[in-house]
Order: structure tokens, then sequence, then C-alpha cells
């Protein structure tokens, strides 16, 4: 995926294992990345948050709760965009295309979804061979 | 007042006045600690559930969709009993995300704990 047409900075590339554990330390990181390029506080919130949504979701749903499984996390910035791509091996299936309006406001589940809806540019799954690769890009706002 | 106690440092203090529990919530919850906070709150409700709990998140500047999942099941075992959530001191991101799970609504918010026995 190409975002804008200027130069593209040096990623960031992590290995990490579905230990949830592991979840706020790496936020924090990409979120210092996020800053480090120019996104505004609540853009780099947006993001940090919807890399803690996506790699919850992987751990509770693709990998059923194992905290030992790996997930691979990378991170470019190029021109006014940041893609974020998620790479896991678990049961590969895929979320639903668009949660379902909540009759019941307390009724649990989905809101991971409607953030990464509501907070992302652009939101793709690709099924895997083995897992799924979600790739999640955030534009800067206009000023 | 009586002070009370929790099994998890989240709740940095907690105490119940007449018929409702004031609670102190410190730090970031995600999915590694939200069933910490989950157990520490069940535990505030459970032998006398209050009608109100005041929940002080002051020092929260962090939640995400699994923490509140817990301030929601905690609301619902609360309202078995007649009981309510009220909370105090949002920092923006909590505040933001209870706004696009349509929560901020179900939650009453108290500018300070005067305030928070009047909802």
């Amino acid at each position: 995926m190409s975002i804008g047409n200027s130069t593209t900075s040096p990623g960031l590339e992590l290995k990490i294992t579905s230990d949830p554990a592991s979840l706020q330390q790496v936020r924090h990181a990409l979120e210092r990345f996020c800053a480090d390029h120019g996104f505004d506080d609540s853009e780099c919130d947006e993001i940090g948050l919807c890399f803690n949504e996506a790699v919850a979701n992987i751990i509770r749903h693709a990998y059923d709760g194992a905290k030992d499984k790996p997930i691979d996390v990378q991170t470019r910035v190029a021109g006014d965009g940041l893609t974020l791509v998620i790479r896991d091996w678990g049961n590969g299936e895929l979320p639903p295309s668009r949660p379902k309006p909540k009759l019941d406001l307390l009724e649990p589940g989905g809101l991971g979804l409607i953030c990464l809806q509501q907070m992302m540019d652009e939101v793709r799954y690709d099924p895997q061979d083995k897992g799924m690769l979600l790739t999640l890009v955030k534009r800067k706002r206009k000023p | 007042m009586n002070e009370l106690k929790t099994s998890t440092d989240m709740i940095t203090a907690a105490r119940r006045e007449g018929d409702a529990i004031f609670a102190t919530v410190l730090g970031e919850v995600d999915l590694s600690n939200s069933p910490e906070l989950r157990v520490g709150l069940l535990e505030l409700i459970q032998i006398k559930p209050p009608k109100r709990l005041i929940l002080n998140l002051a020092a929260v500047p962090y939640m995400d969709s699994s923490a509140i999942a817990v301030l929601v099941e905690t609301l619902k075992k609360l309202r078995v009993g007649g009981g309510k959530m009220v909370l105090l001191s949002l920092q923006p991101r909590v505040k933001g995300l209870l706004e696009i799970a349509r929560l901020d609504s179900i939650f009453p918010v108290a500018k300070d704990e005067v305030d928070a026995l009047t909802k």
C-alpha cells in the first residue's frame, strides 16, 4: 500500500507474543513513534488504542487466549499517513465486516472493531495460508 | 465511614458511606489487568451491594474495551439490586472511549463526590 508520494521514514518493527502483559509497553512505543513523526496527541492516542484493540482481538479470538503465540507488528510512515501491519498465525477468522448497531448498549463486545472503523482511515483484513494480516492506515488531519 | 479493602492494588482506596461506596482506581487498564480490576470491583459490591458505586478515575489515563466491559458488568450487577455507578474525574481518553461506546449516557459523570451523590 502506498500513502502519499513523499519519502518513507524508517519504520518500527516488533515481534511480540500474545501475552497481554506486553500490550502497554508496545502501545507506548508506538505512540512515541507516531508523535516523533508528527502526529498530534489525539491521533497518537487513537493509533495506540486501535493497536491495543487489534492485538487484544488477536489474543482473545485468533489465539483463544494463548499467551505464547507470535504477533509481528510493522509500522511505517510515508507522506501524511501511517501504515500499521499486524500479522498473526491464529485461526484466520474474519471479524464481522461491520459490527451490528447495539440495541442494548450494555450488551458486551464489538467496541474494539468500532474503534478501528471510527478512528482509522483504512482497515483491511487479508487472510493468509495460516492466520491473518491486518493493515491499518491513519492519515494526519488537515490543519 | 467504613474503609474497605480489596485484593488489588488497582483500587487504592475504598470506603462505604451510607448506601454509597467510593472507590479510587489507579493506572492504565487494558487486557493485562482488567481481570484484576474486575475482581476488585466485584469484591466491593458483593457483600452488601451499594445503591451507588462512585468510581474516581482521575488517576486512570487510559482504558481499553476490556476495561469498559468490566465497568459494564459491574453496573449490571449493581442494577440487579437497584444500584447505579457514577464516574468521577474522567481523563480525556477514557471519556472519549465511553462516548464511542455510547455509554456516556449510561454512566453518570460527576464533578466531585458531593455531586456524585446527586446523580
